[in-house]
């Protein structure tokens, strides 16, 4: 009896893999495939050898914009979570119509091509914008300028990646078992006390999830600090691509690549051992 | 430079017909132009979009194929990076595309164009047949710019002309300006005195506000006043003009550079692709597409069909000509290519 049992249930641990199949057929011809390619280019061109890591290592430039490159991400993630996190409290606490109002205007950016809001952005804060605007118009002589500078990158970049955090919160909030909050209520657990010792920890997972993805996509930024950033202030895929481009350093452009997901998968490391990638799929 | 960067080792081989089965895999999922590639039929050219598409669309495309049934299909934007890679991967994208006169040198080095003839007299250089003249130019906002600019210098005088400024994102355009506003003359331009030039661009840095790195950005900006002060293509100014801002330009002291067609290297569309930079350097169709654009016509046998009145916009005009300057490639002073990875970490610092 027992064996049959677990038979059966080996027999049906098989079909989750053969599901994962045409994934991972796709993701191997597509995706592992292609970076291997350009593992392969960042030791062979122009040459064999590893000069391409050790400029991207010891070149000024290069720590310049991977530093900077990080840091923007980690402010953009901050703000994400200072702006989701009340936005996923409201939508969890409110009624359900209203909730649901609030993901349809937050999921209604996603509809809009990536390169229509970072222009959108531009229009608010130009010259002309109503941005500007409003500002002189309460009495300000001097125009500030809010275009290309890590002001409005950082703005765009906040804006096309709150979603990520606030539905990463908001789905963690919604399972919040409300016997907890009132048990603790009942115990004399008030205002601060009770959001600093129950539920800021029960939320944790989503803000931990919500940080990660956001930091993530963050650092791959491509357009929207190119357009909207200051020159200075330049991110790690903008140099990639233009040391492609202007001169088709393929192989240094490659190694970039490269330290970049390193440190990522770095990063996505230290996550694990801290919170379990696992729950980042809820 | 004939360096084995484009002689990618033992697994080429494979990796390219790999490529191509994939490229075909992804054609039917994402409708990519390699679709039509069975049909010889057609041929692709990479494009500039804006003024420069409107043009070359009225007067080298549609009659192209009204005379050879020979389709035009456009790839934007202007790559490059991929005319290298294509070559590398045996992946085509574009067949023809223009190059100015710093990357053709480049391109002709690395072996990543086909070697062309003279279509006519004196068209050919660096495997690249000349095709037409355009300029920077600077430009400014009238509203904000108080007064006439009157050179390089004046763009650097921020106390005089204050304001924000924009330059190319293209270091071998740049340092021959900067070196203009330092008080060069421009008979003594070239060699370029690069140290020289690098510290005039110091002064300015702080008030640069956008490198702008396509054209269509540069016109933005200028129309919708988001800098004062710019450096930019003389058909993007008139884009701007025409487009009712209030701006204007000097053709003081503008930089002409040259455009050339050149063909990809091993494109499998070759017959078509060589016709077309014929068809498209010859007399009347480059007549159409320069007055059209207000491009300086570089097949001279094009110039008796170019109308007096689109000749006032053009770099090469009689009265234009003597006030600007000519890139030279040939004696530009420097390794432009080391040169622009200097201007990139000064961008950065």
């Amino acid at each position: 009896m027992n064996r049959m049992i677990s038979r059966l249930s080996e027999q049906q641990n098989l079909w989750p893999w053969l599901l994962l199949l045409p994934l991972s057929a796709y993701l191997l011809v597509f995706f592992a495939v292609p970076l291997a390619d350009v593992v392969q280019m960042s030791v062979t061109e122009p040459t064999l050898g590893l000069q391409n890591y050790e400029k991207v290592l010891t070149g000024s430039l290069y720590r310049k914009v991977f530093l900077n490159t990080f840091m923007t991400a980690g402010i953009v993630t901050l703000c994400c979570l200072f702006v989701g996190y009340p936005l996923a409290y409201l939508m969890a606490h409110t009624s359900r119509r209203n909730a649901m109002l609030i993901l349809l205007l937050i999921t209604m950016s996603f509809w809009t091509s990536f390169l229509v809001r970072t222009y959108a952005w531009m229009v608010l804060l130009g010259n002309n914008g109503p941005v500007i605007w409003l500002i002189q118009s309460m009495g300000f002589e001097e125009k500030p300028h809010l275009l290309f500078t890590r002001f409005s990158s950082t703005l765009a970049m906040v804006h096309i990646l709150a979603p990520y955090m606030i539905m990463n919160i908001y789905s963690v909030m919604q399972k919040i078992d409300k016997s907890l909050i009132l048990s603790a209520e009942s115990m004399g657990a008030r205002g601060a006390s009770l959001f600093r010792h129950i539920y800021l920890p029960l939320t944790a997972p989503g803000i931990a999830n919500g940080s990660v993805l956001v930091f993530v996509i963050c650092l791959g930024f491509y357009v929207t600090p190119v357009l909207l950033g200051s020159p200075r202030e330049q991110m790690a895929a903008g140099l990639i691509g233009h040391q492609i481009e202007e001169f088709l350093a393929f192989g240094l452009g490659s190694a970039m690549a490269i330290v970049l997901l390193g440190v990522t998968l770095v990063i996505l490391g230290i996550y694990h051992r801290r919170f379990g990638l696992d729950k980042l799929w809820g | 430079m004939t360096d084995p960067k484009f002689k990618s080792g033992l697994i080429l081989p494979n990796r390219r017909r790999f490529l191509q089965g994939s490229a075909a895999l992804a054609a039917g999922a994402l409708a990519m132009p390699y679709v039509a590639r069975a049909d010889d039929k057609v041929l692709y050219v990479n494009s500039w979009g804006g003024p420069w598409l409107e043009a070359a669309k009225a007067n080298l495309f549609d009659p192209f194929t009204a005379e050879t049934g020979i389709e035009i299909r456009t790839v934007s934007p202007v790559s490059f990076a991929k005319l290298a890679a294509q070559v590398k991967t045996g992946v085509y994208e574009f067949d023809v595309t223009t190059l100015g006169g710093g990357d053709i040198v480049r391109a002709n080095e690395a072996g990543i164009i086909e070697d062309l003839e003279a279509p006519y007299e004196g068209g050919l250089f660096q495997n690249g047949v000349a095709s037409h003249a355009f300029a920077t130019v600077m430009a400014w906002r009238t509203d904000t710019i108080k007064g006439t600019p009157k050179s390089w210098a004046d763009f650097w005088d921020v106390e005089r002309f204050p304001g924000g400024r924009s330059l190319q994102r293209y270091a071998a355009r740049v340092l021959p300006i900067a070196l203009l506003a330092d008080g060069v003359a421009m008979e003594d331009l070239y060699p370029l005195d690069i140290e020289r030039a690098f510290a005039k661009l110091d002064e300015i840095k702080d008030h640069i506000r956008v490198w702008w790195t396509a054209g269509a950005q540069s016109t933005q900006i200028l129309r919708d006043g988001e800098i004062d002060m710019i450096g930019i293509w003389h058909g993007r100014y008139f884009e701007a003009e025409d487009a009712g801002a209030p701006v204007a330009m000097t053709w003081n002291q503008a930089e002409i550079d040259r455009a050339y067609w050149v063909v990809a290297k091993d494109t499998p569309n070759m017959e078509a692709a060589k016709l077309f930079v014929e068809f498209a350097t010859s007399a009347k169709p480059l007549a159409g597409f320069a007055s059209q654009a207000k491009y300086g016509a570089l097949n001279p046998a094009a110039n008796e069909f170019v109308p007096d009145s689109a000749k006032s916009r053009m770099p090469t005009s009689p009265a234009n000509y003597p006030l600007a300057f000519e890139q030279d490639m040939s004696n530009w002073g420097g390794d432009p290519h080391e040169v622009s990875a200097r201007f990139d970490e000064w961008l950065a610092s």
